[in-house]
């Protein structure tokens, strides 16, 4: 009987989860690109060998996660600061937390393009900032070693009221009692944010990491605006790079591969998440 | 009869009658918004003098890219609802070898392209038949400041010269400014140097093989690395694309300039700070930039379709878009046209450029090979490795992806 009533739900996930993931399975032990016409032909396994000793695969794996995890540290920080601020009696509260949530509202190539000429060298307002400081212009965008950062910081510009959000979901749900209860005890700020409120808030804590994990992970547009990969493809993300592979080149073999790679790489990565929660839960058992 | 029934039945009749009325053939359009609204009133014009036959205009996103990317979504789907698709030049080969495009020869003749500009010619035709009928041209040509100069560089080496030499006595504070950021500009604005060195991307008379390690090649590619090493660009050019640079240089910070034809007429709007102080000449070999009509398969009425083609790309048409919207006509008659040609000063540079024009590789692996090569640009101008270690680099890859496309070869 709960299987019958499991049954609508179980075909809904396996029509749009399980069978496009097989699907791309399938696509991904084809050749399929203008090289064949667009026609699937059976190759053996040799987009997985390619994607293998694809170096170029790895390294956007690499700046994916370098960039997911700057971002998503900087969120949970940030965003945390931001929902402390926010659930505090502030006067216009209602007005104070509409503008917070104001980058969240904005589609993200608009905010990337706001972002591009913001950083624009040398015409852009911070390196305006910068020249009227006396410092030489600087460029952005256009140095290897350093553009990833702010595509960093534009994700956290727009995604940070996303999880302050979150977690002020969160802290609302915390009995105000309680606190109340640690001040009566003498217990400082810092003590109450430790002993109660990040305890308390760990749940939503992790769902907002999870989700925005899965996001950056996923990240396309404001790169592709943004940088558009470069400078000498040091922002390129997995996701740039697969739908290059699909809309650009026509190779949809090699495109499902790159994108059952990526999906391996989340998947793994919120294995991990999910694995130290458990392991944290399970010594804060085992200790007296 | 009640007055209720006999109105149903007028109502009824009325309705068989527009039912049964021949209706007319529509034929779909894709194309980027931009030339939407220019063909617009010309669009308008034709629908109301033609009762038999509709044009539908879809007015598509400005970017090239974001304009592939949703014709192809549209293909891919099998049942596109376009019967025509205004096209890039480099996408031709790329969607012919999809199976995506009909062969034009069967509805326009063997001669569709007689009359044309030579440098418009290019890049229609692969595989031996003709999959695309240009619209306008465009092509990779020098800005520079009449007031700065008193005739435009013969050589790049003499334009670098100028430039650092403006640079040194503080006159501008750039030398010139081009397309480097990591996208297909870039590869267009090596196109035009590699061919000045002699180079070329594939290797002549054997197109299967990259030639892009070539010493013609090294040195293009030095010479672009050099430009930003010296300071002549801005080491800002790694993220510049078309409108970066003029606004660099229609601000008046620099004294050469590569672009399209377009940005003549951005610099002569009013509160230009140099309008009536640029000049435009032809690089020599500008890359081809072209947009053209394909028919696209399963289109339920070609005939019909290659007449609006024809008609798009009409003399006529073509002038009255080179009156009001600047178009480079690809017609040799309206290039020479005198009457024309005093319309629009820019004609006569348009013409010259057009006998000579640059065109990137007729692949369908194409965006690959321009992918390969706008990565290693990229990284040589922002500053890591040398041209060598770059073009080596560059042909490893391109060697690659090009053996794979001819195996046995």
């Amino acid at each position: 009987m709960a299987i019958l009533l499991l049954l609508p739900a179980l075909a809904l996930v396996a029509g749009v989860f399980l069978w496009p993931l097989l699907r791309y399975g399938w696509l991904s032990l084809q050749a399929s690109s203008v090289l064949t016409g667009l026609v699937p032909v059976p190759n053996g396994g040799a987009n997985w060998q390619r994607l293998l000793a694809d170096g170029r695969f790895w390294q956007d794996a690499a700046q994916t996660l370098r960039f997911a995890g700057l971002s998503l540290a900087l969120e949970l920080l940030l965003g945390l600061a931001l929902a402390l601020l926010l659930h505090r009696p502030l006067p216009r509260r209602g007005l104070v937390r509409a503008v917070v949530l104001l980058p969240w509202a904005l589609p993200t190539t608009v905010m990337a393009l706001g972002w591009r000429w913001i950083l624009n060298d040398p015409f852009g307002p911070l390196n305006g900032l910068l020249q009227s400081l006396g410092l030489p212009a600087y460029g952005f965008l256009s140095q290897p070693a350093t553009t990833w950062l702010f595509t960093v910081l534009a994700d956290v510009w727009k995604t940070t009221p996303f999880v302050a959000l979150l977690l002020l979901a969160g802290l609302q749900a915390i009995p105000s009692e309680l606190e109340e209860a640690l001040r009566l005890e003498g217990a400082g700020p810092w003590q109450r944010l430790r002993r109660l409120t990040l305890p308390l808030l760990a749940p939503y804590l992790l769902l907002a990491a999870l989700f925005r994990l899965a996001q950056a992970l996923g990240v396309f547009d404001l790169i592709q605006v943004l940088t558009g990969s470069g400078p000498a493809s040091s922002t390129e993300s997995l996701a740039l790079y697969a739908y290059l592979n699909a809309m650009r080149f026509l190779d949809f073999g090699y495109a499902a591969t790159l994108m059952l790679g990526m999906f391996a790489v989340v998947l793994g990565l919120s294995a991990l998440v999910l694995l130290a929660q458990a392991l944290r839960r399970r010594l804060a058992e085992m200790a007296p | 009869m009640a007055p209720g029934a006999l109105a149903l039945l007028l109502w009824a009749a009325v309705g068989l009658v527009v039912w049964a009325w021949p209706r007319p053939v529509e034929v779909s359009v894709l194309m980027p918004a931009p030339f939407a609204d220019a063909t617009a009133p010309l669009v308008a014009a034709f629908n109301r003098e033609h009762r038999e036959l509709q044009i539908a205009v879809t007015r598509g996103p400005l970017d090239t890219e974001a304009l592939s990317d949703l014709a192809i979504s549209s293909l891919l789907l099998g049942d596109t609802p376009y019967d025509l698709l205004l096209m890039d030049v480099t996408w031709t080969p790329k969607y012919a070898a999809a199976g995506w495009l009909e062969p034009l020869e069967p509805l326009l003749g063997d001669n569709a392209l007689a009359g044309m500009a030579p440098g418009a010619q290019l890049g229609n035709t692969f595989g031996g038949h003709l999959w695309r009928l240009p619209l306008l041209a465009d092509m990779g040509l020098l800005y520079w400041r009449t007031d700065l100069m008193d005739a435009p560089p013969k050589s790049l080496q003499e334009l670098a010269a100028t430039a650092a030499d403006l640079q040194r006595r503080g006159v501008v504070p750039w030398g010139y400014v081009w397309q480097g950021r990591q996208y297909e500009g870039l590869s267009c604005v090596f196109l035009e140097v590699l061919r000045d060195f002699g180079g070329h991307w594939l290797r002549p008379g054997d197109d299967r093989q990259s030639d892009l390690d070539s010493p013609e090649a090294i040195a293009a590619a030095g010479w672009l690395g050099g430009l930003v090493r010296s300071g002549v660009t801005p080491d800002a050019v790694a993220n510049i694309s078309e409108s970066e640079s003029l606004q660099i240089f229609g601000a008046g910070q620099a004294a050469f300039m590569r672009n399209w034809p377009y940005a003549w007429a951005e610099l002569q709007k009013p509160g230009s700070v140099v309008a009536g102080r640029v000049g435009v000449v032809s690089l020599g070999n500008g890359t081809q930039g072209s947009w053209g009509f394909s028919l696209l398969k399963g289109s339920a009425h070609p005939q019909q379709a290659a007449a609006v083609m024809r008609w798009f790309t009409s003399e006529a048409t073509s002038r009255d878009l080179a009156v009001r919207f600047g178009y480079t006509p690809v017609w040799q008659s309206l290039l020479d046209d005198p009457q024309l040609q005093e319309q629009l000063p820019l004609l006569p540079v348009l013409r010259q450029a057009l006998e000579c024009t640059a065109l990137r590789p007729l692949t369908p692996l194409y965006a690959q090979l321009s992918d390969v090569l706008q990565r290693q640009l990229s990284g040589l101008i922002s500053g890591s490795g040398s041209a060598e270690a770059a073009m080596a680099e560059a042909q490893r890859q391109s060697t690659l992806l090009l053996r794979a496309a001819a195996p046995g070869a």
